[in-house]
């Protein structure tokens, strides 16, 4: 256990030294922040509870800021080979699974910290501009329920998938991916948008605000994925989300394993 | 091809890698001596062309390093071998040195492709051409570099730091084969190994924290170590409480210690002849704090 | 070019490495398999087309932009090909030229196989290069200036891809500004071929020059390269 909180811990420091990490993330909350659309938080009524407004803030975060979160995992196991760290670690006597998890957690919570950043600084801009000292707290709680299990599905695969694509077509595929898997309407062609596999957090928000975000819950491709909207199925969407964040690393943990014992 | 600077200097951001930099480089094998960090490789890249000067002179066989033009006139006759060289390891030794030949405008296919084929076996690497650099040593990644540098038989020679992280024979076999270039080429050898240079210039320049504190011949730099190099033997295992310990070797009678120090580290201290390392580190006690 | 130089392009060619070669077809492979979705799903024949058209306008542009930056980014042996008499500039624009060819190829054979089995959705035949050149053009002139400026693959194509999807999710916004719609992506999948549609290609064209202009001026100081990429 101690292995894992050290592996994670300095992945963690080593992340959040990245310059790119918060530039590329607060710009694109603040791009994101400024501009809105026609459906963003500001138009939300003036009465409205923070659970509300703070949900709203999560969506539109969760739009763009995830594109960040993966190009920045993307590279971490990729340039472990490539500035030669990988033999270094190899030769420890922690396991590839430990070191797998550690720089999952380590790598998960250093990518996180802009996002609970961003929601603090919307929750804190609606505490005043509303007048509601709930909003921070919401803020708080809308980041844990609504992105962060999101980015934990993101951080399995963006941290996976590179080393059998490579970085860059990975990034094309992400990007592509994040688009159809949850903001293309479902009847358009067949995706995964508004099924509990949508980790921009379609079912939390839409339960929360009491109305369908953007397509929790419509009928569409794979229909046992898409109940209606209520407590449970945003647990079921946070579970599922987490664990199949999971697999790519459970998948490369062994491959890793069995590449060690046979090398 | 001569090489001579004036008043050369070079800022990264706040920190001053070069400081009015003045040497004269004739033809033949140079050695420059530094501890890491001294500048040498600033100025290696600077005599490659790959950087351009900050403030002051540096001219390469006539040509001026400050003017684009200058600079490619040396490039056409220069062989680099930076610190770091990374090779692509998806080719093989024989496509790498006809890559490079054709980055250095050796236009004529056969003369190209015999030259690296010469150069191949020039340092042993001709049974080993057809395999991919991937998982080379150290010592053949090395190889591979002086084999690319001396393509289009180049008149200077830049090598920066060659034999570091090589095995002793490996870095016997690497000194000869440099030594061996130098009859009718400038070699430039940049390094922090004091016995690469004793074992191969005639003469030298040593940096120090962006400066040249020494030009002159080596015999002369390890003159630098006369009266300042000593011999003290301890029973107590401490070292002499004066001067820089060179080396320290445990014997049945007490440990051996060898001292640079411009005063008699102690009431037994026995004058000691320098070598090279001797006079490099009793030039580098002398040299003013940085 | 001189029958010399061919083994030069070969070698640049290689190091433009496989995945900047695989990701253009991969981008068209993507969209033709969401295409077969789509209309095994009971699409119409205009929907089909247009996602068609999407593939070419959108996903292959941002394919070659990506993959154009890690080209620029990473090179094993920077040092030594900045000691080279070649200018390290054409080094760039040799394996840069490379994924342009690609890209091309993949474009123009994908425009014929739709053109010919009839989904084609697009403008004239003759007028089909001006559906992804310009796009391309732009976007990866743009990642490759950001990556030049902030020496960081992650903050260029951070903002390139939010940008792109910024313009799918806002498209409506884009195309309602004077000021915003010249520069708008993706007008022929978005907005059709109508009045305005030359205007905003030649505009793409325009400024995606005005981008590589900027990388080719950057580019007369390589050394600016040397420093270490943010890992």
């Amino acid at each position: 256990m101690s292995e894992l909180l050290a592996v994670g811990r300095y992945e963690f420091r080593m992340q959040v030294r990245k310059r790119s990490l918060w530039l590329a993330m607060l710009l694109l909350a603040a791009v994101i922040a400024l501009t809105q659309g026609d459906r963003g938080p500001r138009y939300t009524e003036a009465g409205a509870p923070a659970r509300e407004v703070m949900a709203g803030w999560a969506l539109l975060f969760g739009i763009v800021v995830p594109i960040g979160f993966g190009m920045v995992l993307a590279d971490r196991l990729v340039r472990d080979r490539r500035l030669g760290t990988t033999a270094l670690l190899e030769s420890l006597p922690v396991g590839p699974r430990v070191l797998l998890a550690g720089k999952y957690l380590g790598g998960l919570a250093s990518s996180a910290l802009p996002g609970l950043l961003a929601m603090l600084v919307a929750g804190g801009y609606e505490t005043v501009h509303r007048g509601d000292p709930l909003m921070l707290a919401w803020a708080v709680l809308a980041f844990g329920l609504i992105m962060l299990p999101g980015l934990a599905f993101v951080a399995g695969f963006a941290l996976v998938s590179p080393l059998v694509i490579s970085a860059p077509l990975f990034r094309v595929l992400f990007v592509g991916y994040w688009f159809w898997g949850n903001m293309l309407p479902p009847e358009f062609l067949p995706s995964l948008s508004g099924t509990l596999l949508s980790p921009i957090g379609d079912y939390p928000v839409s339960w929360l605000i009491g109305e369908t975000a953007l397509y929790a819950g419509v009928p569409g491709w794979l229909s046992f994925l898409r109940p209606a909207p209520s407590g449970v199925s945003v647990l079921v969407s946070v579970v599922l989300l987490v664990l199949v964040g999971l697999l790519p690393l459970v998948v490369a943990g062994t491959v890793f394993s069995r590449q060690r014992r046979t090398a | 091809m001569d090489i001579q600077t004036t008043g050369l200097s070079r800022r990264f951001g706040k920190v001053t890698a070069l400081h009015s930099v003045d040497l004269s480089v004739p033809g033949g094998m140079y050695g420059l001596l530094g501890a890491n960090g001294a500048g040498k490789t600033t100025l290696m890249r600077i005599l490659a062309g790959v950087l351009p000067p900050g403030g002051g002179e540096v001219r390469v066989g006539g040509h001026d390093l400050t003017t684009g033009a200058g600079r490619t006139a040396v490039q056409r006759r220069l062989g680099y071998l930076p610190q770091d060289l990374g090779l692509y390891p998806d080719l093989t030794p024989r496509e790498f040195l006809d890559y490079v030949g054709l980055l250095k405008g050796l236009d004529d296919t056969r003369a190209r492709r015999q030259q690296v084929d010469e150069l191949l076996e020039l340092v042993a690497l001709s049974e080993v051409a057809g395999r991919r650099m991937k998982g080379f040593s150290g010592g053949m990644r090395r190889r591979v570099g002086i084999a690319q540098a001396l393509l289009g038989d180049p008149a200077l020679i830049v090598v920066d730091e060659p034999t570091a992280g090589l095995d002793p024979e490996e870095r016997v076999r690497f000194r000869s084969l440099l030594a061996g270039l130098a009859g009718h080429r400038t070699v430039l050898l940049s390094t922090h190994i004091v016995e690469d240079v004793a074992q191969t210039c005639q003469h030298a320049a040593v940096m120090a924290g962006g400066r040249v504190v020494y030009t002159g011949t080596v015999p002369d730099l390890v003159r630098m170590g006369e009266g300042a190099t000593w011999e003290v033997v301890t029973t107590t295992g401490a070292p002499p409480p004066v001067g820089v310990v060179v080396s320290a070797i445990s014997r049945t009678d007490g440990t051996h210690y060898r001292v640079i120090s411009s005063t008699a580290p102690g009431a037994h201290a026995v004058p000691a002849a320098p070598s090279l390392e001797d006079g490099y580190v009793a030039l580098m006690q002398r040299a003013p704090a940085q | 070019m001189p029958t010399h130089r061919l083994p030069l392009w070969r070698y640049e060619s290689r190091r433009a490495g496989w995945a900047a070669r695989a990701a253009p077809p991969a981008a068209l492979l993507v969209t033709l398999v969401m295409a077969l979705l789509t209309a095994s799903g009971g699409a119409g024949h205009d929907q089909v087309g247009q996602l068609l058209l999407t593939g070419l306008e959108a996903i292959l542009p941002l394919a070659v932009g990506m993959a154009a930056v890690t080209i620029v980014a990473r090179d094993g042996c920077r040092e030594l090909q900045l000691s080279l008499p070649a200018r390290y500039a054409g080094t760039l624009g040799r394996r840069l030229g490379v994924l342009a060819l690609v890209g091309a190829a993949c474009a123009v054979a994908f425009t014929a196989g739709v053109w010919l089995s009839g989904w084609w959705a697009g403008p004239n035949i003759l007028a089909s290069p001006l559906v992804w050149a310009p796009p391309m053009l732009w976007l990866t002139g743009l990642t490759v200036l950001l990556g030049m400026l902030g020496r960081s693959v992650v903050l260029a194509t951070s903002v390139v891809s939010a940008l792109w999807l910024g313009e799918q999710l806002f498209a409506g916004s884009f195309v309602a500004l004077d000021w915003t719609r010249p520069f708008f992506l993706f007008t022929t999948s978005r907005v059709g071929v109508g009045e305005g549609w030359l205007t905003n290609r030649l505009a793409l064209v325009g400024s995606g020059l005005l981008f590589v202009a900027v990388v080719v001026l950057l580019l007369r100081r390589p050394h600016l390269l040397l420093t270490e990429e943010e890992e």
